[in-house]
């Protein structure tokens, strides 16, 4: 008898469904009660894969009876979960833990244990949650009596001691137990045989004279055969009713379940001899678990990507777009679509549809702009608002914001109720002041964002956000519907030098560097108006067949985030068929950026279910995007808007285009005389 | 549906509470869950707990697995669905559980494992995608006392859940 026993030590493991229903209870029962709460833990030592002796925790630790599941032995617990930090951190763990070994040793000394031998197992959890933040501090303790030293004899297999046949029957007896008599019984070899006894029938004919033909059994709190702590309780108790084994050498037998093949056996138990202490432990309690540093103190669980329903929300949406980069796309750039600031001029049935597309992206950051409220015609339409926002009278903007944000609150959007001045509309002496700061606000605004989407209803208010999406050099998009058409198209970016860029071509196609494409104004003069199919769009705005906004809202998302994948951003050059040639070779351009093919304009007819998709160039005099406008616009400010408010001749004259139609006209008049001539 | 014969919702409960059976007598642990509101709502767990070490770190950590054996009413086949967490139950995310899985190369491991919601529960778990459980599942249909355990025995590897030969006798 050389050296004194170790144990094994127990680690805690908890189920992310215990913090769950902590969560609930504290939330919906508890409140700011701060009284105990008994729970049960698990434990098996059948496991073999895990090398530590683990005690687990799980939602149905709280409730009223243990469900053993045939393989689990029962921990008594009590969970004291503070409501602030400080009473968490001021706690006495000394005494705490003193508290819970005095009422172990009552329960010995009144006999319950005897009853129920597994309330010698107990534990304990010190506990404060933070339920804004979903974590949880909590600090485990597996009281076990501090001055019991016992002495270790000789030990042995139990296989190596008993028969096969004797050790299937033990184990059969052991299954016949409820799960609270297989903590601790008594084994008894008499007449070549093994006999299980529960504590409560042998332990008080065990004598001085026969208890050498007994083994105190306990289900080891641990898989292999280092004992586990609790044994000192055990000692206390069997020195408690049998104080004849002091100081004297006692068999043991350290029950471990283990598998033969499938089969469930016995047989790596160990029997140990054991030199008992005296009954004179004394009223310390030990047993508090050290923390992931090996420091005596409390753990954290970080619950909040499991249990915070808006973080379990933002996840599921950048992995379902993740499993587009993982599944078909590896090259994909999610991260800058994430990123990108969006800004929605107009929040009607094209501003819902945008941002929604957007939304799918992931874009985290949507601002709408819009002038009116939300109509009783709007939500049957417009997807982000219901009839209670038409009922309310709620500002568009605001609606659609609040909205979005309660279809995913991982969005920041934000309304702004903003009147676009816009050329030719006057601008009274009362009004100056109030216009002057919608400039400036929608000016910042611009400036603020990545992507400025354009999606009003008419061609004037599109003026100003044109002229400052140039300015500021931002990406543009720009959708409009008619009837049963539609054009989304992105901007030229601003550049004063409007060389080509050469870019190799395909037979058949020709191509246009981006800062060389055109505004919607550009377009506006130059595209040719005289078929059924070019109708002016935006003149018969809202009257449009219900689908067209969706197809066009989701189509100027898809082209803004093609062009954020291409390396040359909005710079990417446009291509356009310019024979059919090409389509007779089969040939398309479609490898621009990852997406594919990134047009400048998409022109749609819902008559016909046609797309085409055209690119044009910058008009030098456009009236929008031109540098004549555009350095007009850095020199004089708000001056100069100010007299294109006033009146859009104005504009005519800047850009030389009044002189253009005169020089049209004298052309005309030369043509005429040199037929005249002739 | 003559030459592509799928599992019946009523073969996989069969399968599943033969599971349960063999599962106690041998104490394995699997528990069979009955959700009413659902056709599909019968699923079983088990929960098996290991020591791993940390890669990169070395230090060992303690995961639990939470393996779901349900079945899927779009594809007509089981689904093994599962959640790993740590001792103080934080959940894995689906990088941490790539990053700590040796089974995969880089190469595959996405078109492999991936997460999507449990049939019944409608929570996002990871998952063995099961685009080509019929695949595996096919032959056994008409072979195997159990397909579900037949099916089991050749993914189980891929998601650390172990299948103890007792299974494969009733199968």
């Amino acid at each position: 008898m050389a050296n004194n026993l170790t144990y094994v030590q127990l680690s805690s493991c908890v189920n992310p469904s215990f913090w769950n229903k902590l969560t609930e209870l504290k939330l919906n029962v508890d409140k700011l009660d701060e009284a105990s709460r008994n729970i049960w833990g698990y434990f098996t030592n059948l496991n073999k894969d895990c090398v530590n002796s683990i005690l687990e925790v799980d939602s149905t630790s709280y409730n009223e009876n243990f469900n053993d599941q045939k393989l689990y032995i029962p921990f008594h617990g009590k969970i004291l979960n503070k409501n602030t930090i400080e009473q968490f951190k001021e706690c006495n763990k000394t005494d705490l833990i003193n508290l819970e070994g005095k009422t172990l040793l009552e329960s010995i000394k009144n006999g319950e244990v005897i009853k129920d031998p597994s309330l010698l197992n107990v534990f304990s959890i010190l506990c404060f949650a933070d339920l804004k933040k979903y974590h949880y501090y909590y600090w485990f303790s597996f009281p076990v009596l501090k001055d019991v030293i016992i002495e270790k004899g000789e030990e042995i297999f139990l296989s190596n001691k008993f028969t096969t046949e004797n050790i299937y029957k033990l184990y059969n007896d052991f299954s016949a137990l409820t799960a609270n008599q297989k903590s601790y019984f008594i084994v008894e070899y008499a007449s070549d045989e093994l006999k299980l006894h529960k504590l409560e029938d042998k332990l008080n004919y065990i004598t001085f004279e026969n208890h050498t033909q007994y083994y105190f059994a306990f289900y080891n709190i641990s898989s292999n055969n280092i004992p586990g702590s609790q044994l000192r309780n055990y000692v206390a108790l069997i020195l408690h009713y049998c104080p004849f084994l002091e100081e004297e050498t006692q068999n043991f037998i350290a029950f471990i379940l283990s598998r033969e093949g499938s089969k469930v056996t016995c047989k790596d138990s160990t029997v140990f001899e054991l030199k008992l202490p005296k009954a004179d432990h004394g009223q310390n309690w030990v047993g508090w678990e050290k923390n992931e540093r090996d420091k005596m103190g409390p753990k954290l669980a970080n619950m909040k990507n499991t249990l915070d329903p808006n973080k379990l929300a933002d996840d599921a949406v950048d992995l379902n777009l993740k499993l587009m980069k993982w599944r078909i796309m590896p090259n994909i750039d999610l991260e800058i679509v994430k990123n990108s600031k969006c800004l929605l001029l107009g929040s009607g049935t094209l501003g819902c549809s945008v941002a929604r597309t957007l939304l799918a992206w992931g874009v985290r950051i949507i601002t709408f702009v819009d002038n009116s409220t939300v109509s009783f015609s709007n939500p049957v339409r417009q997807s982000l608002f219901t009839f209670q926002d038409s009922v309310d009278m709620k500002p568009k903007s605001k609606a659609a914001a609040d909205n979005l944000k309660k279809i995913f609150p991982g969005v920041i959007a934000t309304g702004h109720q903003l009147n676009i001045p816009m050329p030719g509309h006057s601008v009274g002496e009362s009004m100056l002041e109030q216009v002057r700061e919608n400039v400036k606000k929608l000016d910042n605004l611009i400036e603020e964002n990545d992507i400025i989407f354009l999606l009003m209803d008419s061609r004037e208010s599109r003026w100003l956000p044109t002229l400052l999406g140039s300015h500021h050099n931002k990406i543009v998009i720009n959708a409009a519907l008619g009837f049963d058409t539609y054009l989304v198209m992105r901007h030229g970016t601003f550049n004063e030098n409007l060389t080509e860029t050469h870019s190799t071509c395909p037979e058949g196609f020709r191509t246009i560097s981006g800062n060389r494409l055109g505004c919607y104004f550009c377009n506006d003069i130059t595209a040719p108006g005289n078929s059924m199919k070019d109708r002016t769009l935006d003149q018969q705005c809202t009257v449009t067949r219900p689908g067209v906004s969706q197809i066009a809202g989701a189509l100027a998302v898809e082209l803004a985030v093609s062009v954020l994948q291409h390396s040359q951003r909005n710079s990417a050059p446009a291509f356009y068929q310019i024979t059919n040639k090409a389509a007779e070779l089969g040939c398309e351009i479609e490898n621009q950026c990852v997406l594919g093919l990134i047009p400048h304009t998409v022109r749609g007819f819902l008559s016909s279910f046609n797309q085409v998709l055209p690119a044009t160039e910058k008009f030098k005099q456009c009236v929008a995007c031109s540098t004549t406008v555009v350095e007009e616009y850095r020199k004089n400010g708000f001056e100069f808007l100010l007299q294109v408010f006033n009146s859009s001749k104005f504009l005519e004259d800047l850009t030389g285009l009044s002189e253009m139609f005169k020089e049209t006209e004298c052309v005309d008049v030369w043509d005429l005389s040199d037929d005249e001539d002739e | 549906m003559d030459s592509n014969q799928t599992l019946t919702i009523d073969e996989f409960n069969l399968s599943i509470e033969n599971i349960i059976k063999i599962s106690n007598d041998i104490l394995d642990g699997w528990t069979l869950h009955v959700n009413k509101e659902n056709d599909n709502g019968k699923y079983i767990t088990k929960k098996s707990t290991i020591s791993i070490e940390e890669p990169g770190k070395g230090n060992p950590i303690t995961l639990t697995y939470e393996h779901h054996v349900v079945f899927s009413l779009s594809y007509s086949v089981p689904m093994i669905c599962f959640n790993v967490w740590k001792a103080d139950g934080s959940v894995l995310s689906m990088e941490e559980y790539l990053n700590i899985n040796q089974n995969f190369d880089d190469s595959n491991m996405y078109n492999t494992i991936t997460q999507l919601d449990h049939p019944v529960l409608c929570r996002p778990f990871l998952t063995l995608h099961p685009c080509k459980t019929q695949e595996i599942i096919e032959p056994f249909l008409s072979t195997s006392k159990n397909p579900v355990i037949s099916w089991l025995t050749v993914v189980s590897s891929y998601v650390h859940l172990k299948i103890l030969e007792e299974y494969i006798k009733h199968c």
